[in-house]
C-alpha cells in the first residue's frame, strides 16, 4: 500500500495543519486590540480557554467551576478520542518549536532516549496540588502564557521599533519614488502586524529571555519542552494514554530497520517499534518515513488485534516516591506564604486592573497569559515583578506614569480568559476604585514654586471632576505675589486610573501619584489579622 | 558589492543622516503680508451644513479661503474620548460641512487631524468625526492619526515663553489652514477657544506650556496661522472642562463663529460664557504681540 507519488506525506499534512493553527493563533493575537468599538469580538483569550492544564489549575485553586473555561473539555474530549494531536497539530508553541528547529540547531542523531520525560508528569502533580493549596504557579509554565508574554512583551514591540527605524529612515532620507512604496508598506503593516502605537512592557527581556528557552532547549532534543516539561502536554499526555484511536506501530518483524525511532521527535516508539500513546503526537513522521508503509492509524483494538503490546509501559515508569515527593511539595510550598508581610500588607504600588477579584482570588485565577496589558488601550497595565510575591511575577499592574487606565475602555475585562477580572460593562467599570491619587506638594509646581500648572485637573476624567483647585495668593519662586490654582483631590470622587500621574508634566516622577489605596475590590469586609 | 564599495556607500548614506532633521523657520515678512481685518461672521440654526454656509457668508464664503488645488488643513478638537452631545470635541456635523466645503472649492486634499489627549483611536472614532469625514466618500478628504515622523522643529522669532517648539509639519506648509476649535471652560486658562485648539498641532511635552500658558499660546500663533478660525458653539460646556461628561454642564447654543483674525475670534467667543476678552490670558497675549483685535467695540461682527 504504497502511497501514490503525487499525494504528499502524512507529515506534510501535518505540517500544513500546523501552519493554518499557527496562522489561526497569530491572527487573534493580532485582533486582541481596540478596533474602533468598545466591544471586542475576537481575542485570542480563546486558546486559553481550551486549555485543560490552565482550566484544571485555576478551577482547583478556585474551588469552583469556571464557566469561562469549561471549551477546555473539548480538548480533553477530543484527545481521548484521537489522541495528543493537540502538541503536534493544533499548539502555536509546539508549532514554533518546529519551525525554528533549523534555527536552534540540530540535536545528535543517536537514537533517542526517553530520558527525563517523567519530570512533565510531576511537573503537573506539584502545579495542580500547589494551585489547590494557596500557591498558583500554572501560568509559568503553561506554553500558552509563555508565548503570548514573550510576543507582547518583546516580539512585536520589537518588530515595531525596527519597522519606525526603517521607516523614518525612507521617510526623512529616500527620494519620492522610494515612499511611493515604502508608505503604503508601512501602513499595511501598521494596519496588519504592528501595533498601533510604540509599546513598552515591563519584564519584556525577561519574557523574550523565557521564549527564547523553550525554543532553544530543542537543541539538546528535538522538542525538549514537550517531551518534558510541558505541564499541559503532561495532562493530554494522561488522557492520550486511553485514546479510542492511536498510531499502530511496526514490530519485532521490522528486524534492524530503525527508521521510525530515528525520526520520532518525541522518543515515543521504543525497541520493539512499539508506539507509546502517551508521548505520541501524531506529528507522522514516521508514517512518511516507514519504508514498508507498516505504521497506520486506527481504532485502539484494532491495533490490540494486530499483536500490539499495551503500549502504556513507557509513560508508567514513574516512581511512587517522585509522585508522593510532587503531591508533598505542592502541598507544603504554599504554606511558606502566610509569613511574608505582603500576606498582611500588600503593595500600595501594586494598583490591579479594574475589575480584579480580591488579591487572593485573583492570584488564583490568573493564567499570566498577558492579555489584559497587550489589550490595554492606554499601555497602563504591567507585568508585575514581585510587588505580589513570587507568585504574582507576570501578573496584571497598572503603573501610571508609563500609563493611564481610559475611562471609557473596559478590554481588559473582554479578554481575560479566566474571569480573574471581571468583564465590566462601561458603566459598571467607571465606579469601580482600582486606587487613589495623591499630591507630592514638594514637588507639585503650584504649591512647590507658585508656578501654574494643574494638567492633572484638565485630564481627570470623572464627570464632576475628582480634582479641582483653589485659587491662592501666593508668593512665588520669584518673589512675585501671585494668584496661582492649586489642586486637590476629592477622594470620594477618585478612582485611580492614574492619567493624572502619566500627564504630570514634570521630569522624572510625577507630582501626584496614585496607590492602591481605597480600592473597592475586597474578599472580605472586616481584616483577618485582629486590628 | 566588495568592500570598497561598501565603504563608499556607508559614508554616503551616513552623511546623508546628518542631514536628518529639516528645521523650519517661518519669517516674519511673510506673517506680517496682511494685518487681519476685525471682521467677524456669526450665526446661529439648527442645520449645521447650512450654518457653515451662511457664517461664512459675510467672509466672502470658502472660495475666499480654499483656491482650486490647495492642500488644506482642517483641524477641529478631537482631543477627548467624548461622544458629539457632551461638547468636549467640535461637532462632527460642522467638521463635514467644513471639508466638504473646502472640496467644493477645489482643495486638492484636505487633510483632518488632531493630537489628542485620550487614546487616538477613541478619541476620533467616538468624536464622529473619523465617520464624519469617511462617510464624504471622496478620496481628498484624509482623515489620519498623528505621524510622529511629521513634528518638525521650528524657531518661534517672535516667542516670549517659547523660542523653539516642535509642531506638525502638514500644519505649516500646508497651503490653507483652517482652525475648527470647539468653545468650552477650561481649568487653568478658563476656555479653551481657537489659539488653544494650536495644541493639537504641535509635539513634545504639551503639559509644561501650561507654566505660561497665555504667553505660550500667544507665541505659537506668531508660526501656526490659520487662514480662517472658525469656533463650534453649537454645544459650549460651561464647566469641567474641558473634558466634560457631565450632560448638565453643556449648554446647547447652535452657534457658529467665523473669522480671519484668529484673536478676534476668541474675543467674540468668550462673550458668549458671560466673559470679557480680557478674562482669556492668551487673548491677551496674542493682541499684545499684534496678531489680532481683542476690543469688541473695533470687532465688526456680521450675523448672518
Amino acid at each position: 500500500m504504497r502511497r501514490p507519488a503525487l499525494l504528499p506525506a502524512p507529515s506534510t499534512w501535518r505540517a500544513l495543519g500546523q501552519t493554518l493553527f499557527l496562522l489561526l493563533f497569530l491572527t487573534l493575537f493580532v485582533t486582541t486590540d481596540y478596533a474602533g468599538v468598545d466591544e471586542l469580538n475576537w481575542a485570542v483569550n480563546l486558546l486559553f480557554r481550551i486549555d485543560p492544564f490552565l482550566a484544571a489549575a485555576a478551577m482547583l485553586a478556585a474551588r469552583a467551576v469556571i464557566a469561562l473555561m469549561l471549551p477546555a473539555l473539548l480538548t480533553l474530549g477530543l484527545t481521548l478520542l484521537f489522541g495528543r494531536f493537540f502538541c503536534g497539530w493544533v499548539c502555536p508553541m509546539g508549532s514554533l518549536i518546529d519551525a525554528s528547529r533549523r534555527l536552534v540547531g540540530r540535536a545528535t542523531t543517536t537514537l533517542p532516549q526517553p530520558g527525563r520525560r517523567h519530570l512533565k508528569y510531576l511537573l503537573l502533580l506539584f502545579l495542580l496540588t500547589a494551585a489547590c493549596l494557596g500557591l498558583p504557579l500554572a501560568g509559568y509554565l503553561d506554553p500558552f502564557s509563555l508565548l503570548v508574554r514573550g510576543l507582547t512583551f518583546s516580539v512585536q514591540p520589537a518588530l515595531d521599533h525596527a519597522a519606525t527605524i526603517l521607516f523614518t529612515w525612507t521617510y526623512q532620507q529616500a527620494p519620492d519614488w522610494v515612499n511611493a512604496a515604502t508608505e503604503p508598506a508601512y501602513a499595511l503593516l501598521k494596519r496588519s502586524i504592528l501595533p498601533f502605537s510604540a509599546k513598552i512592557y515591563n519584564l519584556s527581556v525577561l519574557s523574550l529571555f523565557l521564549l527564547l528557552a523553550v525554543l532553544g532547549l530543542s537543541r539538546l532534543e528535538p522538542r525538549f519542552f514537550c517531551r518534558k516539561v510541558c505541564p499541559l502536554g503532561a495532562l493530554l499526555a494522561l488522557t492520550a494514554r486511553f485514546s479510542l484511536f492511536r498510531l499502530r506501530g511496526g514490530s519485532a518483524e521490522c528486524g534492524r530497520c530503525t527508521q521510525c525511532r530515528l525520526v520520532c521527535p518525541m522518543a515515543a516508539i521504543g525497541e520493539s517499534r512499539e508506539i507509546a500513546t502517551a508521548e505520541c503526537t501524531l506529528c507522522l513522521d514516521c508514517v512518511s518515513h516507514c519504508p514498508r508503509s507498516r505504521i497506520g492509524y486506527g481504532l485502539k483494538r484494532v491495533a490490540a488485534a494486530n499483536g500490539q503490546a499495551a503500549t502504556n509501559g513507557q509513560t508508567a515508569n514513574l516512581s511512587r516516591r517522585a509522585i508522593l515527593a510532587s503531591l508533598a511539595a505542592g502541598a507544603l510550598a504554599p504554606l511558606a506564604l502566610p509569613s511574608r508581610p505582603l500576606a498582611r500588607h500588600g503593595d500600595p504600588q501594586l494598583i490591579r486592573p479594574p475589575g480584579a477579584l480580591a488579591e487572593p482570588d485573583f492570584l488564583d485565577l490568573c493564567l499570566r497569559c498577558g492579555e489584559c496589558m497587550k489589550v490595554c488601550i492606554g499601555n497602563a497595565l504591567h507585568a508585575a515583578w514581585l510587588e505580589a510575591g513570587l507568585e504574582g511575577v507576570f501578573t496584571p499592574r497598572l503603573i501610571g506614569r508609563l500609563g493611564y487606565c481610559e475611562y471609557n475602555c473596559t478590554l481588559c475585562g473582554q479578554v481575560c480568559p479566566s474571569g480573574a477580572i471581571k468583564k465590566l460593562g462601561r458603566i459598571d467599570k467607571q465606579a469601580v476604585i482600582i486606587g487613589r491619587a495623591h499630591f507630592d506638594k514638594n514637588r507639585c509646581l503650584p504649591y512647590a514654586s507658585g508656578t501654574p500648572c494643574i494638567v492633572c485637573e484638565e485630564h481627570c476624567p470623572t464627570p464632576d471632576k475628582a480634582i479641582k483647585f483653589r485659587e491662592i495668593e501666593t508668593e512665588n519662586s520669584k518673589g512675585e505675589r501671585v494668584l496661582v490654582r492649586q489642586p486637590y483631590v476629592v477622594d470620594d470622587l477618585c478612582i485611580g486610573c492614574g492619567i493624572c500621574e502619566n500627564k504630570c508634566p514634570l521630569d522624572g516622577a510625577a507630582a501626584i501619584l496614585v496607590t492602591s489605596a481605597g480600592e473597592s475590590r475586597h474578599r472580605h469586609l472586616f481584616r483577618q489579622d485582629g486590628y | 558589492m566588495n568592500r570598497r564599495q561598501f565603504i563608499r556607500d556607508v559614508l554616503l548614506w551616513s552623511a546623508g543622516a546628518t542631514l536628518a532633521v529639516p528645521r523650519f523657520t517661518v519669517l516674519a515678512e511673510t506673517l506680517a503680508e496682511d494685518a487681519p481685518q476685525p471682521l467677524l461672521g456669526v450665526a446661529k440654526g439648527g442645520d449645521y451644513g447650512a450654518l457653515v454656509t451662511r457664517v461664512l457668508q459675510p467672509l466672502g464664503g470658502m472660495g475666499r479661503f480654499v483656491r482650486p488645488g490647495d492642500r488644506v488643513v482642517v483641524k477641529p478638537n478631537i482631543g477627548w474620548d467624548r461622544n458629539p452631545e457632551q461638547g468636549a470635541n467640535t461637532h462632527p456635523q460642522v467638521v463635514q460641512a467644513v471639508v466638504r466645503q473646502a472640496l467644493a472649492a477645489g482643495a486638492k486634499k484636505v487633510l483632518v487631524f488632531d493630537r489628542t489627549c485620550n487614546e487616538q483611536r477613541r478619541c476620533y472614532a467616538n468624536s464622529g468625526i473619523e465617520r464624519a469625514v469617511r462617510d464624504l466618500n471622496d478620496s481628498r478628504a484624509v482623515i489620519e492619526h498623528i505621524d510622529q515622523r511629521k513634528f518638525v522643529p521650528v524657531d518661534i522669532a517672535r516667542g516670549k515663553a517659547l523660542t523653539r517648539w516642535e509642531i506638525y509639519k502638514d500644519a505649516l506648509d500646508c497651503d490653507c489652514y483652517i482652525n475648527l476649535p470647539v468653545a468650552k471652560h477650561h481649568g487653568l486658562s478658563r476656555l479653551t477657544l481657537g489659539l488653544k485648539n494650536t495644541m493639537g498641532v504641535i509635539g513634545g511635552n504639551r503639559g509644561s506650556l501650561h507654566h505660561d500658558l497665555g504667553q505660550s499660546l500667544a507665541d505659537l500663533a506668531t508660526v501656526v496661522r490659520p487662514r480662517l478660525t472658525l469656533i463650534d458653539a453649537t454645544r459650549i460646556l460651561l464647566d469641567n472642562g474641558p473634558q466634560g461628561g457631565n450632560l448638565a454642564d453643556v449648554r446647547r447654543m447652535d452657534t457658529l463663529i467665523a473669522a480671519i483674525d484668529p484673536v478676534a475670534a476668541d474675543a467674540y467667543a468668550t462673550t458668549l460664557f458671560d466673559l470679557q476678552p480680557e478674562a482669556i490670558a492668551s487673548t491677551v497675549a496674542a493682541h499684545a504681540l499684534g496678531l489680532g483685535e481683542m476690543a469688541l467695540d473695533r470687532i465688526t461682527v456680521m450675523e448672518a
